[in-house]
């Protein structure tokens, strides 16, 4: 073959024209893969660590921010703060993206549409915002009537809304309404039996042997990071003692995957199953007899009406066994196992911050723990001690503030009332205007419209209320009825103090610096927000601080004044002061209130580990000085018949998934993938059916159903499963919601809307588990109503 | 010789996930929306694995075992890679290269662990949500597969640390994201051939047992079994 | 230069000087599905694999599937022709052409379908950059571009005397036939070269040809995935590969003849020799799957069997027992009886059969294994998206196009091994057969 003139001319001529097409090709090519990437700059300047507190949730953990130039690009735990001790769980890790957040609030936004949407929200500013509200307060302060003013918070003891608080202690309204629905019942059992207002502790580190009667402390307690490390210790720290767990609940929750043992029990029955261990403990003489005969009265006084009498009568071993569906044998061993113990705890069924709990269970595991003597010993239950920063003087009313004061809370709630607040009541007052209408409502911390049974009524009492604020990092449900949403800092952005959280045994304070240099976005601390109001229509008095930062520094300098604790430390700093304290000696770290100041920065903090067990004036505060059995309650609760209902409706039984507990987290999508590992539950609400139940109503796994209850129905996935018990429906609480950012907004189901307005007997307190639903196949337009989250 | 390990305890493992959320901040996960996730593609380096027992009478459990990356001695990954975008390291680390990798997929089909990830779309984060990114560690493009380094970059820190304060790497100076944020303290890391680390001394425990030990990968995750002594995970 | 009589040989003559109007319209609508899929693809390259059904840990799917496929396909040419060539089968002699061709056109969507699959295209080239040598991925790169290579050689060889007759027959192509005769004037000395490089392609080819789907095999074979690690894979894809390329062969000649009016030269005994082999294939076929599970089966490791049960009961079961129907019972039932063999009909329904039970074969190696991996992963099942489908037929259409398009340039029977079999075959036959008997002594 030959390759000519006319032959090479073609060749290069072809070579040619392919290169001309080629190399333009390779960069469409090219350009098509990498159209639309998203330019990124990494964040330039001297890497720097400021300690803070994480608020997702109740649990109060140091955290440790790493922050490059101006942002902050991680968050983990401050090694040297009690709680969390450089760990930090999924919520607290994901904080760092609501920061962050694209859908934060960042300017005031005021309502011009209908409430309910967050579409109906022009952006504003401060200045508007802060005039129409002073405004509204002054008119209602000159013309008498500062009860109409109402706050409704969050049950935490932030700087914000202790400094909301005592603004409307000053203003003059009785009408500071706290929103919590978890821990009520249990802290109302202590009041019942010890006289003591707190949230009772749990050393689960030293205990031995654990009974969880449903209680989800692996999940949602109320300080998770801390339980957590407790945890750990209690199965592996200790060489030849790891603590055996039981837990006791209808369902198998992530808390009793991590079980010894888990015994399923009929939804409710967690106080029949209690006083069955009781009666079983009693009859056979194993309770701690010097303990029940020196610290406690009730037991066997003689008088008709003890709580040994009680037992006898009301709870023999084959009632427990029936109500709970567990055989006697079994109620007997975990007796024995409870009672042999050297340190047996029992915890009361807590599903999460959202879900409130019932008086009797909790004061069923009460007594349990009192009969088996741990109350105020090592792995037993301890009384919190108060924080030196806990109280603030009282607040000195002037004569308008003291008429305020002295008409009825909007809830009924007084002196003598056993629950602390009601939300249901305040529902129907703010509809019905009686005693009195509502001008002025704040809310802030909580998000009612969301998470309180009353919801519905709820939405339509705020549409009476001429004016509704809302403090919000996101928009939440509750914000969607407001007038006002002001935009509230995250934590990061902001000076704070803390206390103790709930459930911690000894006192604390944390301090709270702001990670980044200046805020992300218009916002403005709530505190600093009331401060400005105070001075505004002249209550400055009351509240005298220029700003939040300063009123934090003017707490550190209190505390200097308190001649115990020391700056947060490691353990071998724990057992120093520990040590030096129970000899009667102070040795804090500091010279003077400057220092104090200073290490509390660096370090986090101030604590004060000693706990004196055994100091029983303090935490048994009845007239009697003793633990007290309260056989005449426990009376009332046996005499109100349970029934079993079987009309082919299952009861409901409420949870909070850990990443979405307290109704936040599902803004975020790595906590929305999260749910639950055991189904690998991601982005939606299921409800799970046990394979029996689930035959009999024709039930297939992964299918829709819908589950009704008497006025509203919900459409949720079905997951057949022996992780519930039969004639149950199991339901995460946390998603459903109506705002929230684009994450949250519309995903997943609200079980809380199947909820009635029924109350526990006795405590009044609002059943969370008594609801009974209907279910079934949802059809085609169920799933289309679904779709659109009904209000 | 290092070689980096990691041992989890099951005992005191809650499944509280917080590995899982720690990883993901810290190495510039990609966010997945609702859409992906029922597809199947949301990312994660770490899982909870719900783990079937054996035949453990008729009681119904639920057990849940961390799982990430082995870092396996004899990587299957590392074999089949037909670009070299995966190497194993001389401490130990298996390590991705992203600027190399094909994303054919070959080597998140060869792990049997299945603890591989790939980017099937462009990462994005709604603005300011980059602003959170973390600069030690590359941002993936799509297309390439990624999976746990034993936040290696942890590590280059560590040994620029101890450099600049002229003295060796402790115990404790590097430390994964995970190991760090376990509240139960239920993991620990460090060099498993360094005789005086605590890793070295809990994988000699009666409770050690490693995954598919059976394949002879040689995995350097152990774990030690749920209860007072060895028996099933 | 010399010019044929070509007599009855007119006929294969007329494909490439007219083209009727349906051609066209056939060709139109080949290529707008064509066209269909380059959007696909460009939505693909925009978006990244999102768009496909694939997930994790289903990190395979259909484009793993379609290059399996295809390159088992491209066993069907050069393999075939080779190993009749070898074998002296006459019969072989209308087939050869349009056997090879199939191979040389389907290797290079092979090889597309994988740069489909990647996720980063532009880095395709990376292989060879930072090549590693333990992966059987790479082999696979290495096997196939020889066999490429080999097959086209293969192919091209026995083109050029046809070429040199168009070249002499079709002035106005010579521009095309003329550099690619390369000057091919039927000498002895020429045919004498010619046969012999044939002859040693056609020994070279058979291992490169069996080396390419083992190790396309070993893809999946040298990973411990559970029914994946299995030592049968490279002969069970072999046989596999020669079964749907035997029935690929078919099905073209089966079109190639209606479209052409070939019956003269594709007879039923072509299709009776071919359907035997077939028969044959489907049989082997069946006896490496009974082995496979069998052995499976009878070891009963747990993680072995969920993925054996999810294709024999479980979700695959549909899938897997149309498998079964295509690729065993519908052939066996057409190819072993007689009357339906000898039909032309018979043996291109049992090749559609088998090409689609063979699809399902591959599609079972793949997806089942990744969908239940050893440690429990809770997934959605894999369900490909419009994209993959697209791009699967538009492959499909675009061989066909290609492979008709050939047919217009290159004449689809190859003349001068129909003329040679004519003028020496016959001869040479009956020497041979004498040559087994005892000889023949006249008295």
């Amino acid at each position: 073959m030959t390759i000519g003139r006319r032959e090479f001319i073609g060749l290069m001529a072809g070579a040619a024209a392919g290169t001309a097409v080629g190399f333009p090709a390779g960069r469409i090519f090219d350009s098509t893969l990498h159209s639309g990437d998203q330019f990124l700059y990494p964040p330039r300047g001297p890497e720097q660590f400021v300690l803070s507190v994480c608020r997702e949730c109740s649990g109060g953990c140091g955290v440790r921010a790493r922050r490059i130039g101006e942002r902050v690009v991680k968050l983990d735990g401050n090694p040297l703060h009690p709680i969390s001790g450089g760990r930090l769980c999924a919520k607290g890790q994901a904080a760092l993206q609501v920061l962050y957040h694209p859908d934060r609030v960042r300017v005031p936004l005021r309502r011009a549409g209908a409430r309910g949407s967050l579409a109906s929200f022009r952006p504003s500013s401060w200045d508007a915002a802060l005039n129409d509200i002073a405004a509204r307060l002054q008119s209602l302060r000159d013309e008498q009537h500062p009860e109409s003013l109402v706050l409704i918070r969050g049950d935490d003891r932030t700087l914000g809304t202790r400094i909301a608080r005592r603004f409307v202690d000053a203003f003059g309204s009785p009408n500071d309404i706290a929103f919590n629905g978890g821990g009520e019942a249990e802290a109302l059992a202590l009041l019942v039996t010890q006289g003591v207002r707190a949230t009772p502790a749990y050393d689960l580190r030293a205990a031995d042997y654990v009974l969880s009667l449903g209680s989800e402390m692996l999940e949602t307690p109320a300080a998770p990071v801390y339980t957590a490390r407790a945890y750990g210790d209690f199965r592996q720290t200790y060489p030849g003692h790891r603590g055996k767990f039981v837990h006791v609940d209808p369902r198998l929750s992530i808390t009793a995957a991590s079980a010894d043992e888990w015994i399923p029990i009929r939804p409710g029955s967690h106080a029949a199953f209690a006083f069955g261990l009781a009666t079983a403990i009693v009859g056979e003489g194993l309770y701690d007899r010097a303990f029940v005969a020196e610290r406690t009265i009730g037991f066997e006084d003689g008088a008709d009406g003890d709580l040994r009498s009680l037992i006898e009568q009301y709870f023999p071993l084959e009632k427990a066994a029936e109500q709970t569906g567990v055989s006697v044998n079994v109620i007997l061993r975990v007796a024995r196992e409870l009672a042999g113990a050297h340190n047996g705890l029992v915890l009361g069924p807590h599903k999460g911050p959202l879900i409130g709990g019932r008086l009797f269970d909790h004061l069923a595991a009460h007594i349990l723990n009192a009969l088996v003597g741990n109350i105020d010993q090592r792995g037993g239950v301890l009384i919190p001690e108060e924080s030196p920063l806990d109280s603030w003087p009282a607040v000195e009313r002037d004569s308008v503030a003291a008429s305020g004061h002295r008409r009825p809370r909007l809830d009924g709630v007084d002196a003598s009332s056993t629950i602390g607040n009601d939300l249901e009541q305040l529902a129907q007052a703010l509809a019905s205007g009686q005693p009195y209408r509502a001008e002025v409502l704040f809310v802030a911390g909580c998000d009612p419209i969301y998470a309180s049974p009353a919801r519905q009524r709820f939405a339509s009492a705020l549409e009476r209320v001429p004016l509704v604020v809302s403090f919000a990092t996101i928009p939440n449900d509750t914000s969607l009825y407001a007038d006002w949403i002001l935009p509230e800092p995250h934590y990061l952005e902001q000076w704070d103090l803390h206390t103790s959280p709930p459930s911690v045994a000894f006192p604390m304070v944390s301090v709270a610096s702001p990670a980044v240099p200046k805020p992300l976005h218009d916002t403005r601390a709530m505190g600093d927000v009331f401060l400005t109001l105070a001075r505004r229509i002249e209550l400055q008095r009351a509240l005298p601080w220029s700003d939040v930062p300063t009123l934090v520094r003017a707490e550190i300098d209190r505390l200097y004044q308190v001649r115990r604790g020391a700056i947060m430390g490691t353990d071998f700093d724990q057992a120093w002061v520990q040590m030096m304290e129970r000899a009667g000696w102070w040795s804090p770290g500091y010279a003077n209130a400057d220092e104090l100041w200073q290490r509390s920065l660096e370090a986090g903090g101030w604590w004060d580990p000693f706990y004196d067990h055994g100091d029983w004036s303090r935490v048994f505060r009845r007239k009697s000085g003793r633990f007290d059995f309260r056989p005449d309650v426990v009376r009332q609760f046996a005499a109100v018949s349970s029934s079993l209902d079987s009309s082919g409706s299952l009861a409901l039984v409420l949870f909070e998934p850990l990443s979405v507990a307290g109704g936040t987290g599902a803004e975020l999508p790595f906590l929305q993938a999260i749910l639950d590992p055991g189904f690998d539950a991601q982005w939606e609400t299921w409800g799970e059916i046990h394979p029996d139940t689930a035959a009999v109503l024709g039930i297939r796994d992964g299918s829709p159903i819908r589950v009704a209850s008497g006025h509203e129905a919900i459409v949720v996935r079905a997951r057949v499963t022996e992780r519930i018990v039969q004639g149950a429906i199991a339901i995460p609480v946390g998603l459903g919601r109506l705002a929230g950012g684009r994450w949250a907004a519309g995903v997943g189901a609200n079980p809380l809307r199947l909820l009635d307005r029924v109350r526990e007997p006795v405590s009044l307190l609002p059943d969370f588990g008594s609801a009974r639903v209907l279910v079934s196949e949802a059809n085609a337009t169920d799933r289309r109503a679904a779709g659109r989250i009904e209000r | 010789m290092t070689r980096w390990g990691m041992v989890i305890d099951l005992d005191r493992c809650t499944a509280c996930q917080a590995c899982v959320v720690a990883c993901q901040v810290e190495n510039n996960i990609p966010l997945a929306d609702r859409v992906d996730c029922e597809h199947g593609r949301g990312i994660s380096w770490i899982r909870l694995a719900p783990f079937r027992e054996g035949e453990h009478g008729t009681r119904p459990s639920l057990r849940l075992i961390p799982i990430l990356c082995m870092h396996c001695e004899r990587p299957p990954c590392v074999k089949v890679c037909p670009a070299t975008a995966t190497i194993i390291g001389e401490e130990g680390l298996v390590g991705q290269i992203y600027p190399r990798c094909i994303g054919c997929r070959y080597c998140t089909t060869a792990c049997p662990y299945t603890v591989r990830r790939f980017n099937w779309k462009r990462p994005e984060w709604p603005e300011p949500m980059e602003q959170g990114l973390s600069p030690d560690v590359s941002v993936r493009p799509r297309g390439v597969v990624e999976k746990c380094s034993f936040c290696h970059h942890r590590l280059q820190r560590a040994k620029d640390k101890a450099r600049f304060e002229d003295r060796p790497l402790q115990e404790g100076d590097y430390v994964p994201a995970c190991v760090e944020t376990c509240p139960a303290e239920a993991m620990f890391f460090g060099d498993l051939d360094d005789p005086r680390s605590t890793v070295a001394r809990l994988a000699e425990s009666p409770r050690a047992i490693r995954l598919l030990e059976e394949l002879g990968t040689k995995p350097k995750v152990i774990y030690l079994s749920k209860g007072e002594s060895g028996g099933d995970v | 230069m010399e010019t044929f009589e070509l007599g009855a040989d007119k006929r294969l003559f007329a494909p490439i000087e007219t083209t009727r109007p349906r051609f066209w319209v056939f060709a139109g609508i080949l290529l707008t599905i064509g066209l269909w899929g380059g959007f696909a693809w460009w939505t693909q390259l925009r978006r990244g694999l999102g768009v496909t059904g694939l997930n994790i840990p289903v990190f395979w799917g259909l484009y793993i599937t379609n290059f399996v496929f295809f390159i088992g396909i491209s066993h069907a040419g050069t393999l075939i022709s080779a190993i009749l060539r070898l074998a002296h089968a006459e019969w072989r002699r209308s087939i050869t052409r349009a056997a090879e061709v199939i191979t040389v056109l389907v290797l290079f969507f092979g090889m597309a379908c994988v740069i489909l699959d990647l996720g980063r295209p532009d880095r395709v080239l990376y292989v060879i950059r930072f090549g590693n040598f333990t992966s059987p991925l790479l082999w696979d790169v290495t096997s196939v571009a020889c066999y490429l290579t080999a097959s086209t050689i293969y192919l091209y060889l026995p083109l050029i005397p046809d070429i040199a007759i168009l070249r002499d027959r079709m002035p106005s192509r010579r521009w095309l036939y003329r550099p690619l005769a390369l000057g091919w004037s039927d000498s002895p000395r020429q045919q004498r070269i010619l046969n012999r490089a044939i002859a040693v392609m056609a020994v070279i080819v058979i291992p490169i040809a069996v080396s390419v789907h083992t190790v396309v095999s070993w893809v999946f074979a040298m990973t411990v995935q559970p029914m994946w690690h299995s030592t049968i894979f490279g002969p069970y894809f072999v046989v596999g590969a020669i079964f749907s390329g035997i029935a690929a062969i078919i099905i073209a000649m089966a079109i190639i003849r209606k479209a052409y009016h070939l019956e003269d030269y594709l007879k039923p005994i072509h299709f009776n020799n071919l359907g035997l082999l077939l028969l044959v294939m489907s049989l082997l076929w069946f006896y490496f799957t009974f082995a496979e599970f069998l052995t499976t089966y009878y070891g009963g490791e747990p993680m072995h069997m969920v993925v054996f049960l999810s294709k024999t009961e479980g979700r695959f079961a549909p899938l897997f027992w149309a498998m079964v129907v295509f690729c065993l019972v519908i052939p066996f039932a057409l190819l072993a009886n007689n009357r339906t063999r000898t039909k032309v009909w018979g043996t291109v329904v049992a090749s559609v059969a088998v090409e689609i039970g063979m699809w399902l074969e591959r599609y079972l190696i793949v997806v089942p294994s990744l969908s239940s991996p050893r440690l429990t992963m809770t997934a959605p099942s894999y369900v490909p998206s419009w994209v993959e489908w697209s791009l699967f037929a538009a492959f499909v259409s675009m061989f066909i196009l290609l492979y008709a398009v050939f047919t217009k340039f290159f004449p689809i029977i190859s003349i001068w091994e129909i003329r040679e079999g004519r003028e020496h075959s016959v001869a040479e036959v009956t020497t041979r057969v004498e040559s087994y008997l005892p000889e023949v002594t006249h008295e």
